[in-house]
């Protein structure tokens, strides 16, 4: 039986246990679908990547990315692991310091950042196709908001790769106890084609400007550890209201933490608007996987 | 910091991908309780042990056992696994094809049979005992079971640890057509503080021997791939309840297809009617673990 080279990665992690984890099998040429698909039940990791050789000479890598029951074209978080995955095994970056993931979704730059001996890793997030605000009867809101401190900002639906309803509340503390009705916001994501509530206050004299949490229960998601989609739509969002100031075009978030997670998730709005998600990886198992 | 060995196997598997997954970490000696328990939570497997030095001296090796949520005195696959992994990694030794396992459920023996590839390992179960139906069995079983053809034996309540309700069907296609009707099912072993119902019923050809599924809703487990101490509970309701003539009290069972998986779990009954669980082990996963 061939051994192929293996990694269990956490993703937004500053050490490891505190973000969202990605198994990874290097060297996957020769394995058919069938059998990724089989790894990727049997991992039951919420994602597992198989790296293969690019089919394109620009691209670095070519990634096909499963979830135990099937395979998905893009998520941001298994792309990150992936990226420091190859990194690892000996990758090397361009004059831009980027690499090129080759993914179901097409070609994606990765930024590779180094600062102070601590690298991160960003992709770009897609453009905001939409974006409006509540209206005042915007129907099953106000049942999933119910009793939450709102925060300056009116609450948002953005369209950036995918739909989230954002609810500014009004302090970390808020936004840390606030126990979400679940039932409402599953029944106000259905009626507005949207992936579901996701929470943020800023945050003062602490190593992060921004505290999220996300909620996707029409999804079987009750609270997501750390969400890299639905990040990308909050800095779109703070853009466009004009309260980037708050937190810089460069700033930190804490997610997770309700959830026994503790995930640090780094934003970067560039100038031209682009926006890219990124964060620290930790390399928690290496070794190799006999299947 | 240095890595710690680390294996993610599959447990009465003939093949990867066929079992029930299992990390191990050689050793834990740097780790405390709370440390093991998030690792546990991280690998997101129905349960990761630790590999630690004996505390008694006749042991082998001690084991703690962790799920996501919370540490077991005892579990069949995480044994069958451990003992796999501390023979690969030459952590201990087996002496007259025997180790004997520290786990907080006290010292369970071990036999080891055959080497390498074509090694299986088996784990005495403890010792189960059949309990009194509760009140309000009766209709609860039976709304569970609504369309399913029930063999002419009735269902039994019994603990080997955990208690698992015992439920013998017609035949295997009863077992293998069945749909589960797991709210009903969850009620019935809430209301009788059971993990889980065990069906079962003989192979049509004796290959297998015997299938079983295993069901955990209240668990949050619709259905357990490969089940070491539900097939534990069989072995012992076959036994007391003499169904074992025409079985023998050597058996092969098949458990997990309905579920993707194709697990197959080794049953001996011995002189002494202690019941002992095993099957082969294949080491998918092999590296180190950085946890700092």
């Amino acid at each position: 039986m061939r051994l192929r080279p293996f990694a269990h990665i956490d993703v937004f992690a500053g050490r490891p246990g505190t973000g969202n984890p990605l198994a990874v099998v290097l060297d996957a040429e020769g394995l058919s679908a069938e059998q990724m698909q089989s790894i990727a039940a049997w991992t039951n990791v919420v994602e597992t990547t198989f790296l293969l050789p690019p089919s394109t000479a620009e691209a670095s890598y070519r990634v096909r990315i499963f979830t135990p029951r099937h395979e998905i074209p893009f998520a941001g978080h298994p792309s990150l692991g992936s990226a420091q995955a190859w990194l690892e095994s000996g990758g090397k970056i361009n004059e831009d310091d980027e690499l090129i993931q080759e993914c179901g979704a097409g070609l994606l730059p990765i930024h590779v950042e180094d600062r102070e001996g601590v690298r991160r890793l960003f992709f770009r997030t897609p453009a905001v196709q939409s974006l409006r605000t509540a209206t005042d009867s915007e129907p099953g809101l106000a049942a999933a908001v119910s009793g939450v401190e709102l925060g300056a900002l009116p609450p948002a639906l953005v369209e950036a790769g995918r739909r989230w309803w954002l609810v500014e509340l009004a302090s970390e503390a808020s936004l840390r106890a606030l126990q979400p009705d679940l039932d409402a916001i599953a029944q106000w994501s259905r009626l507005s084609d949207s992936m579901g509530m996701c929470v943020f206050a800023r945050c003062h004299d602490q190593p992060y400007q921004l505290a999220v949490r996300a909620f996707a229960p029409a999804f079987g998601i009750s609270e997501d550890p750390a969400s890299g989609a639905a990040n990308a739509t909050i800095a779109a969002w703070l853009r466009h209201a004009g309260a980037l100031h708050a937190v810089g075009e460069e700033y930190s978030v804490s997610q997770g933490r309700e959830i026994g997670r503790d995930a640090r998730i780094d934003l970067r709005v560039r100038p031209n608007g682009a926006i890219w998600v990124g964060g620290e990886t930790q390399t928690v198992v290496r070794g190799t996987i006999a299947w | 910091m240095t890595g710690l060995r680390f294996l993610q196997l599959d447990v009465f598997a003939d093949r990867p991908g066929t079992g029930n997954g299992l990390a191990v970490i050689i050793d834990g000696r740097r780790f405390d309780t709370a440390t093991m328990q998030a690792i546990a939570n991280w690998t997101n497997l129905s349960e990761t042990t630790f590999v630690l030095p004996p505390t008694l001296p006749q042991a082998s090796y001690r084991v703690r056992i962790f799920t996501p949520k919370s540490e077991l005195p005892f579990a069949g696959h995480p044994s069958v696994g451990t003992a796999h992994a501390v023979l690969e990694s030459g952590w201990a030794q087996a002496v007259d094809g025997r180790l004997l396992q520290e786990c907080v459920a006290g010292l369970l023996p071990i036999k080891v049979h055959g080497e390498l590839a074509g090694r299986t390992i088996s784990v005495r179960a403890p010792r189960a005992r059949q309990l009194d139906w509760p009140a309000d069995s009766a209709p609860l079983l039976e709304q569970a079971f609504v369309g399913c053809r029930l063999a002419d034996v009735p269902p039994a309540l019994v603990s080997n640890g955990p208690a698992w309700w015992c439920v013998q069907l017609a035949d295997e296609a009863s077992v293998r057509a069945m749909t589960p009707r797991l709210p009903q099912l969850a009620a019935l072993t809430r209301a009788t503080e059971a993990v889980g119902v065990a069906v079962f019923a003989r192979g049509d050809s004796d290959d297998p021997m015997l299938v079983v599924r295993a069901f955990c809703p209240a668990d949050g487990i619709p259905e357990d791939p490969v089940t070491g101490s539900a097939n534990a509970a069989i072995a012992a309701h076959l036994l007391r309840s003499g169904a074992l003539a025409g079985l023998g009290r050597r058996y092969w069972v098949s458990q997990g297809r309905e579920v993707g998986r194709d697990g197959r779990i080794d049953i001996e009954i011995d002189s002494d009617d202690e019941v002992w669980i095993g099957g082969r082990t294949q080491t998918v996963i092999s590296g180190t673990l950085a946890w700092s």
